[in-house]
């Protein structure tokens, strides 16, 4: 007796039913069934996947994560309840998702230089800025379809910004020669080897390094920000204008510029940083947000030009994106090992993340799900974040070396590039 | 009358003390004398009850007339006595005769105990008293009025007898008592026998003198109490009863004091200040016993181990066990131990030290918490890793995007700070000193020192635009020299270097520093083995060079420009001076470091605070407008201190040295001049490795940003950041 008092007391049990969103094979009857309160996620894991095994004998085995109360089971079941201080005598539900973990690691995509940049904001392809001067279209790992090629100085950044539905791409790109390019091809022509292209504008007007670029959700503007403190927005369409006309007889090195590239000129200068604007994103057609060295996010009204908002962090801020619930949290990170998501509403970061080791290079919201980001480090790792847990979901160490830059792809591939002169993507991941 | 009733009296008292033996005569006869008095009130009271009384009452008042005679003769029978018995032999009869009668009435029946009070008390009782046995005294049946008036006019003795209240008893006179009442009457002396002119006795016999003073009979007042004296008494009396006077309680005398107690308290008795009581021995403890308890008596293995001890931290004595105390042998140190007791007692200077009671934080200066104080760096994120070897000199461009760096392998670098890119790669082929970047932002060229010469360097950075200034200002004639006078020709050339597209400045001794005035047009150059012509600042719009005109006193080691005023700083071995370019072109000021080797310094963005590291590992701040001594010395390093910086915004500064650290200072400087600057050391950074003895070679603090970079012997550049 005493024996049986002792185990039943190491292993607790807790009576809990499996709930789910998820479809139809991967559901498991809702009856509740008592499990040991020492497990873990892995140890409900495998009960789900045992579960699931019964109803169907060629089930393989998938890796599960535990939510209870809208929070992530990230230690035993037993201390997870004595720490959010939940009765283990009722039922408990616990729902379960698939687990946000790459499953699968593809080859990397070799470069010349260190990958500076990386948008894989488009299904059909992965955009990526090199040191070597370069931008390169990757349809899949190992598979570059196309060279831009036309920048004298280091691409710091690219973005597409074809609205959907186009035919033909149009992607920019912002590079150290203090320029913004713009490129068109057709993402659908097959090739077997890379095309060079040459951009078919060229927008200039920035004294210093561009270090982002974003564009207008109906891609018809784009905007830069850049080392001279200024952000600056710039017209997209191909037509000829006369102000473009003026500027190529301006221009004395113009020369060896094709006579098809066109020029342009900003439209409009957003002025108020201080200091280098090191990420500008453009999420909502009204609204430009952008990071600064001079340690503040700012929101600007893109019709008007005002500063709507002010963040202040007291970092150096080098990445930043706006999504999660409502599209509507800023994340960002720069020179701490921090990752801190904002509700605009009030001042204090709501979510500090603060696994990583070193400076955060780059930082995105998944497109669907309203609680997954990704985050990438000096450190050579990306981690994967879901808001729910204060714990990374998964650590992807593909690089060896810092991670300069990193972007979710089909929503289920992680795209991020180092100065190991590689494209790395990690798929197959479940959000 | 009256005597007899003080014999009465007397009777009673001798009843009393009965068996008291003669001896006691004369105090008696004494307390005979001074009951006198009293009796005589008493008698006064009763005068109004006895018919037979008045008479006795005018006797009484005579008696009390004739009081001082009376006095005098009981006086001199109380000197009598106590003198000589032989001279008064008369008297003494006298006095026997009067015992008789006292005997005689001791047969009388029992007497009243009752004492001195009021016999109204016993008017209505059955008793008039009682006896010395306690019983009751019956008052005896009264007469009538008409009997005893007749028994007294049938006794013919009736007038010779009187009552006695008191005994409630007759008495009747006798034949001598009344001769004695009528003497009285008649103002005699009541005796027959008193002679009143009896010869004088002269009591005081002058046997041993020969020649008296005096002849003079002793005075009257000698014998009688005085009256100013009484008046004294009386005073007193009155000023006890009132409290004027208080009698202090005797002292307590501690009946119990310390025999070993610390003898401090009794300097304050001493009566010369500074004695000070010798120190007491130790007192004897348990291990001195001669059978101290087994715990005191250390084991072999521990009188072994003290042999290996040190002479004097030997113990004097080791406890040892006898059992009896006969068995105790000499102790073998006594007289060493006696006389170096003397000897301290006698040699040993004792000084009362005065140790001031501080608290040794409280003169820890107030200083603000690290916390309030950020943001500094504080943990390295970035490492700029390419050089081949120890990285001598950094410079970070003024937007704060590049650092050159300039290493001893031969090679200068451009590095992008937020990435830790490699940008440019400039094989000097010689190892570089010192770099710096023009600090306009506007000329992106960077200035390296290597050997003598000094490569102005275009970095390509910048707009188009800039760039064609740059490479106009970086354009030399090739014959620089012709139309130079020959005297500067032969200390700087400006050549034009087709290889790197810059300019070389070719100096006829080794540079070891350069620096940029804030608008990027002037620099200066340092040859610490120039002599006169150690320090040149060139002009770089002009090609120019020329010569510090003043005298240089002591070896350079560094040269600034003041941030915002036309003055020069040139730091020497010991000293800092202040120079000023324009106008008077004379020295201002000069600073006494008090190190023996001055190894770098910073000046403050604001211009009049300058900071001087010192090969010792000191660092000192100098606020020039306070004074021309440091305001703080630093002792921070324990080596070579090889660079200091300031921030160009936050009030902060640092410090590197060979013993692979930097340190981060916040350097307050307040722009109201009362106010002194407030120095608060906030960091450590540590993380580069030693090379060869070297360690950290230079610090640099970023334009913008609270970082710092340092650079490295172990050619590592780090990027700390808050």
């Amino acid at each position: 007796m005493d024996i049986d008092g002792d185990t039943e007391a190491s292993s607790r049990r807790v009576q809990v039913r499996f709930i789910t969103k998820l479809e139809a094979p991967l559901k498991v009857p809702t009856t509740s069934i008592a499990v040991p309160s020492n497990l873990t996620r892995f140890g409900l894991s495998t009960i789900v996947n045992n579960l699931l095994e019964a109803r169907n004998p060629d089930w393989e085995a998938e890796p599960f994560d535990f939510l209870i109360d809208g929070e992530l089971v990230r230690m035993s079941l037993e201390q997870f309840l004595l720490a959010k201080g939940i009765t283990a005598e009722k039922i408990l539900e616990i729902e379960y998702i698939k687990a946000v973990a790459p499953r699968k690691e593809e080859d990397p995509s070799p470069h010349n230089d260190w990958v500076s940049a990386v948008d894989g904001s488009s299904p059909g392809y992965i955009l990526t800025g090199c040191y070597d001067h370069l931008g390169r279209v990757w349809k899949a790992s190992g598979v570059c379809t196309r060279i831009l090629d036309g920048h004298s100085d280091a691409v710091t950044s690219v973005s597409t910004i074809t609205p959907e539905g186009a035919k033909s791409v149009t992607v920019a790109t912002g590079s150290k020669d203090r320029t913004v390019r713009l490129w068109k091809f057709d993402a659908e022509e097959p090739v077997n080897h890379p095309l060079k292209i040459r951009a078919f504008k060229i927008l200039r007007g920035h004294k210093a390094s561009v270090q982002s670029v974003a564009a207008h959700v109906s891609g018809k503007m784009v905007c830069s920000g850049s080392w001279d403190c200024t952000i600056n927005l710039w017209q997209t369409n191909s037509l000829v204008m006369e102000g473009d006309l003026v500027s190529t007889k301006k221009r004395k090195v113009n020369d060896q510029v094709d006579e098809s590239q066109l020029e342009g000129e900003a439209l409009s200068t957003l002025v108020g940083h201080t200091q280098c604007v090191s990420s500008v994103v453009w999420p909502e057609p009204e609204s430009i947000y952008s990071a600064s060295w001079d340690h503040s996010i700012r929101r600007w009204d893109a019709e008007t030009g005002k500063d709507l908002s002010d963040i202040f962090c007291g970092k150096v801020l080098n990445c930043l994106d706006v999504g999660g619930e409502g599209s509507a949290l800023i994340a960002a990170g720069g020179s701490d090992p921090v990752l801190r998501i904002w509700d605009p509403r009030t001042s204090a970061p709501v979510f500090q993340f603060a696994s990583h080791a070193s400076w955060i290079s780059a930082c995105k919201w998944h497109e669907k799900s309203w609680f997954h980001l990704l985050s990438a480090s000096y450190d050579g790792k990306l981690m994967l974040w879901d808001l729910r847990t204060a714990w990374p979901l998964s650590i992807i160490e593909s690089h060896n070396g810092k991670v300069l830059c990193a972007d979710w792809w089909k929503g289920d591939s992680v795209v991020s590039g180092g100065d190991d002169s590689n494209l790395c993507i990690s798929s197959a991941i479940y959000v | 009358m009256k005597n007899q009733k003080d014999m009465k009296t007397k009777s009673v008292e001798t009843a009393l003390n009965s068996e008291e033996p003669k001896e006691q005569k004369p105090q008696q006869q004494e307390v005979e004398s001074n009951s006198d008095s009293s009796y005589e009130v008493f008698s006064g009271d009763d005068s109004s009850e006895d018919v037979g009384s008045s008479e006795e009452s005018d006797s009484a008042e005579s008696g009390s007339s004739g009081d001082e005679d009376f006095v005098n003769e009981g006086d001199s029978d109380g000197l009598e006595n106590s003198g000589r018995e032989d001279d008064g032999s008369e008297i003494s009869d006298a006095h026997e005769g009067v015992e008789e009668s006292d005997s005689s009435e001791d047969e009388v029946a029992p007497r009243n105990t009752v004492g001195d009070v009021p016999l109204i008390w016993y008017k209505d009782e059955p008793h008039i008293g009682y006896d010395i046995k306690g019983k009751k005294l019956k008052k005896k049946e009264k007469e009538d009025a008409l009997g005893s008036f007749l028994s007294r006019v049938d006794d013919s003795n009736n007038w010779r007898k009187i009552y006695d209240e008191y005994n409630d008893e007759e008495v009747e006179l006798k034949k001598d008592e009344i001769r004695l009442i009528r003497r009285l009457l008649k103002g005699k002396a009541p005796h027959p026998d008193f002679d009143p002119y009896a010869p004088y006795v002269d009591w005081f016999k002058y046997e041993d003198a020969k020649h008296p003073l005096s002849n003079a009979p002793e005075p009257k007042r000698r014998f009688i109490p005085s009256k100013w004296e009484s008046k004294k008494v009386v005073e007193y009396i009155r000023a006890i009863r009132k409290g004027w006077i208080k009698f202090d309680k005797p002292k307590e005398e501690p009946h119990f004091s310390l025999l070993w107690a610390d003898d401090s308290g009794l300097t304050e008795k001493a009566n010369h200040l500074a004695y000070i009581p010798a120190p007491k021995p130790k007192l004897p403890g348990h291990d001195e016993s001669y059978n101290p308890s087994p715990e005191y008596i250390p084991t072999q293995e521990e009188i072994s181990s003290y042999q290996l001890l040190n002479e004097e931290d030997r113990p004097k004595f080791i406890p040892r066990s006898f059992t009896t105390l006969r068995s105790i042998t000499t102790y073998e140190n006594a007289f060493k131990d006696c006389f170096e007791r003397c000897l301290d007692l006698y040699l040993c200077p004792r000084v009362r030290k005065k140790r001031l009671n501080i608290d040794p934080d409280s003169l820890l200066p107030k200083l603000p918490s690290r916390k309030d104080l950020k943001p500094y760096p504080v943990t390295c994120y970035i490492e700029y890793r390419g050089h081949k070897d120890a990285v001598t000199s950094i410079s970070t461009e003024a937007s704060g995007q590049w650092i050159a760096s300039g290493s001893t392998d031969g090679t200068v670098r451009i590095w992008e700070i937020e990435t830790g890119r490699c940008l440019r790669n400039w094989e000097v082929g010689e190892a570089v000193h010192s770099v710096a970047w023009n600090p306009s932002s506007e000329h992106p060229i960077l200035a390296v020192s290597l050997g003598p010469d000094v490569l102005l360097l275009n970095t390509g950075l910048g707009n188009e635009e800039q760039q064609t200034k740059v490479k106009e200002l970086l354009h030399v004639e090739t014959p620089t020299a012709t139309h130079e006078s020959g005297e500067r020709t032969s200390i700087v050339s400006w050549l034009r270097d087709d290889k790197y597209e810059g300019i070389r400045l070719r100096h006829f001794k080794t540079v070891s520093s350069v620096e940029w005035h804030r608008k990027g047009d002037y620099f200066s150059t340092v040859m610490p083995a120039g002599e006169s012509r150690a320090i040149h600042i060139h002009r770089l719009s002009e090609k120019f060079s020329q010569r510090l005109p003043f005298k240089l006193h002591g070896l350079p080691v560094s040269s600034t420009f003041h941030p915002t005023r036309s003055h020069f700083f040139i730091a020497t071995k010991k000293t800092i001076r202040v120079y000023d370019l324009l106008g008077e072109r004379k020295l201002i000021k000069k600073l006494d470091t008090g190190f023996r080797e001055v190894s770098s310094m910073a000046v403050h963005p604001a211009g009049d605070n300058l900071i001087v590291g010192s090969k010792e590992g000191k660092m000192c701040w100098f606020d020039t407008d306070l004074s021309s001594a440091p305001y703080k010395v630093l002792r921070c390093h324990p080596k070579d201190i090889t660079n200091v910086a300031f921030h160009r915004s936050y009030p902060l500064f640092a410090s590197c040295s060979d013993d692979c650290t930097a340190y981060i200072f916040h350097g307050m400087v307040y722009s109201d001049l009362n106010q002194n600057p407030l120095i608060v050391p906030l960091e450590i950074l540590r993380g580069h490795t030693s090379s060869n003895g070297r360690g950290v070679l230079d610090c640099k603090f970023h334009p913008r940003q609270p970082w710092l970079f340092t650079a490295g012997a172990d050619s590592v550049i780090r990027l700390h950041c808050h």
